[in-house]
């Protein structure tokens, strides 16, 4: 038979009758519905590790002390990060190009008369540049997504230089915010103002700025800032030696594992660790890369997906026997139509081919209506897992392939009797 | 030439440890053009017969000609084949495909011929067959809104459109009142005198006149009866 002779046969037998095919494809429907909502939650979770994560670049290793829990307490598992682990590293592992610092503090700052209240950054000479690649803000009304420099963050001044880090120079960069809260209207470039007691120089001020994340944009201001050089801080807040953020950029982001490695021997030797009995290092630092959030935020979604996974698979299970169920009917009602068939010429495979399409049918029915319903779940599948679900594009052909599967596979026998049946006790049947 | 021809056609049925001989040795020839009534009581084997001629069973021995080519050897497929170029089928109780219309059911012999037929050639000699039986107005009507006269005409229809070799009819009024069962039989006639083969199973011996010849089988034995014309 033709294709089109063997399609409409097919569907006139499966359209027979409608309600116990639409019934059959009810398991179909769910588990096709909860592979799309499976695929759209593992899709949704990258896509927000993503948006949240851009910061952390593939060439970067964030590197921060290690905190262990004692009588309910946070302390510190071992040694500080220093500020001087941080200045050697590039020496002390070799697929280490460079660092970046930062360390927090708040203090006062005061121009004249006026008083504020104000989170200081320390930071090294890198970070307007990590701040234009992270991400997370941006300059009021720039279009997401376009790359800014160095030049589109100033809006004057400069920012200080590797030289005035190592030397505690005392020059600070300001925000928005700040200058305006400080200022007036006046420019800043130039003025010496007083960090808590010490004077210093504001040599840039940055642009305005906003979150890309609009719902950050209530919370945090990123204008009121204050950037000095690292080493300046540390002097200035710590009366010891405190706890850095180190970012460490490796020359070879394809040899990532061995970066990370070198990196660790390199601290291990400054923080004298020594493995215990069993040969293990307990570790006073940790060393966290892209790779590693991802995989930490793909396994909660993963979580939820392989509870969806075994209802996809159930049901797609207990769908498919639904439909061999009904095939094994629909060929018993129809023994005399298929000795007909064969009397007249039908073929074993031409039987064959006309009930494992019409099983196909229902399936690729119950696939398409599943397809629908799945996209519809999304947002249900949303509310359940923090709002990370997103349509996976490719999940589409994906389901219909499923349940065409699906109908082959739970097709083929019914088909097969079919084709077995004898065309003399067939056409006798009643 | 003949179209059919038998030679000691045995076909048993196993049943338990019973054996049911259903034919003991059937040697039958049919001409071209001949018109064969197949008489008996039920049981006496004339269908088992009429199964094996049409290619839907196989002997258990025995030798079948089908228009001079050994077929009792050939495989199911090749057996279907068969079917559906050389043989006819004509049925008492019509088994037309509900939900198809006349003319699809009269094309059904035609879309098993792979590649062969194009849906306009299947619509074209659909309508030529459904017109030869007077039913070309009512080909789009389903089985069900046609009346029994009518759907054995659809069914006629449907065994002439591959011209076949021959037309097997088994009891084709059994189902039909006598007046529409004479309409039947005299398109029958007609078709015989156009040439066609037919081989016809009845009981009903003012059936059976109709035909050319007329064989009784008896107990899975064949005895040709005298001709209907000669003793009309």
């Amino acid at each position: 038979m033709s294709l089109r002779d063997l399609l409409r046969t097919s569907w006139r037998g499966a359209s027979a009758n409608k309600l116990r095919a639409i019934l059959t494809m009810l398991g179909i429907i769910i588990g096709v519905a909860s592979v799309i909502a499976m695929l759209a939650l593992g899709n949704g979770a990258r896509a927000a590790v993503e948006a949240r994560f851009r910061s952390l670049g593939a060439n970067q290793v964030q590197i921060s002390e290690a905190m262990s829990f004692n009588d309910g307490q946070i302390e510190q598992a071992g040694e500080i990060l220093s500020y001087e682990d941080g200045l050697l590293m590039s020496e002390g592992a070799d697929m280490v190009d460079h660092v970046d610092m930062s360390i927090g503090a708040s203090g006062k700052a005061r121009f004249g008369r006026a008083t504020l209240d104000i989170q200081i950054s320390g930071v090294t000479a890198n970070a307007p540049e990590n701040l234009a690649t992270a991400g997370q803000v941006q300059p009021v009304g720039w279009s997401e997504g376009v790359a800014f420099t160095m030049n589109d963050l100033l809006a004057d001044g400069r920012f200080f230089t590797p030289a005035e880090v190592l030397e505690k120079a005392p020059v600070c960069v300001i925000g928005w915010q700040t200058a305006i809260d400080l200022f007036g209207g006046d420019g800043p470039i130039g003025q010496m103002i007083r960090v808590n007691r010490s004077r210093c120089e504001v040599i840039g001020l940055i642009t305005e700025l906003e979150s890309v994340d609009e719902s950050e944009r209530y919370r945090s201001d990123p204008n009121s800032i204050l950037f000095m050089p690292i080493s300046t801080v540390i002097d200035l807040f710590y009366e010891e030696e405190p706890s850095v953020q180190i970012t460490a950029y490796v020359t070879d982001e394809s040899r990532m594992d061995e970066a990370k490695s070198q990196i660790k021997e390199y601290l291990r030797e400054r923080h004298k660790i020594e493995p215990d009995s069993e040969g293990e290092y307990i570790d006073d630092f940790n060393l966290t890369t892209r790779k590693d959030i991802l995989g930490a935020q793909q396994e909660a979604a993963n979580t939820f997906s392989l509870l969806l996974a075994a209802m996809a698979t159930v049901s797609l299970i207990v769908g498919g026997i639904g439909i061999m169920n009904v095939m094994l009917v629909s060929v018993t009602e129809r023994t005399r139509e298929v000795g007909v068939r064969m009397a007249v010429g039908a073929r074993s495979l031409d039987i064959i081919l006309q009930f494992l399409l019409e099983a196909i049918l229902i399936s690729v029915g119950g696939g398409l209506v599943g397809v629908v319903m799945g996209i519809l779940s999304i947002p249900l599948a949303a509310s359940l897992n923090q709002g990370m679900a997103l349509l996976e594009p490719a999940s589409i052909p994906l389901a219909l392939a499923v349940s065409i599967v699906v109908g082959v596979l739970f097709g083929i026998y019914p088909a097969l009797r079919a084709a077995r049946l004898d065309p003399i006790e067939a056409l006798r049947y009643e | 030439m003949s179209v059919i021809q038998t030679v000691g056609l045995i076909r048993e049925y196993q049943m338990g440890n019973a054996t049911l001989k259903a034919l003991r040795g059937v040697d039958i020839t049919v001409h071209q053009g001949d018109f064969i009534a197949l008489m008996g009581a039920s049981g006496s084997g004339k269908s088992t017969l009429l199964s094996l001629i049409g290619l839907l069973d196989r002997a258990t021995s025995g030798k079948y000609y089908l228009e001079d080519v050994e077929v009792s050897s050939l495989t199911r497929d090749e057996l279907a084949a068969i079917r559906g170029r050389r043989i006819g089928f004509v049925f008492q109780n019509f088994n037309l495909l509900p939900r198809f219309s006349a003319w699809e059911n009269v094309a059904l012999p035609l879309a098993y011929r792979k590649g062969e037929f194009g849906p306009e050639e299947q619509y074209k000699r659909a309508m030529n067959s459904l017109s030869r039986v007077g039913l070309d107005r009512r080909a789009g009507h389903q089985p069900m809104e046609l009346s029994g006269g009518e759907r054995q005409r659809v069914a006629i229809a449907r065994a002439l459109v591959t011209s076949p070799a021959v037309i097997l009819a088994d009891e084709p009024t059994g189902n039909l009142d006598s007046t529409t069962g004479n309409e039947i039989m005299n398109l029958l006639n007609e078709l015989h005198a156009e040439g066609k083969t037919i081989v016809m199973v009845t009981h009903d011996p003012s059936i059976a006149r109709h035909a050319s010849r007329i064989c009784v089988m008896r107990d899975g034995i064949l005895t040709e009866g005298e001709s209907a014309h000669v003793a009309a």
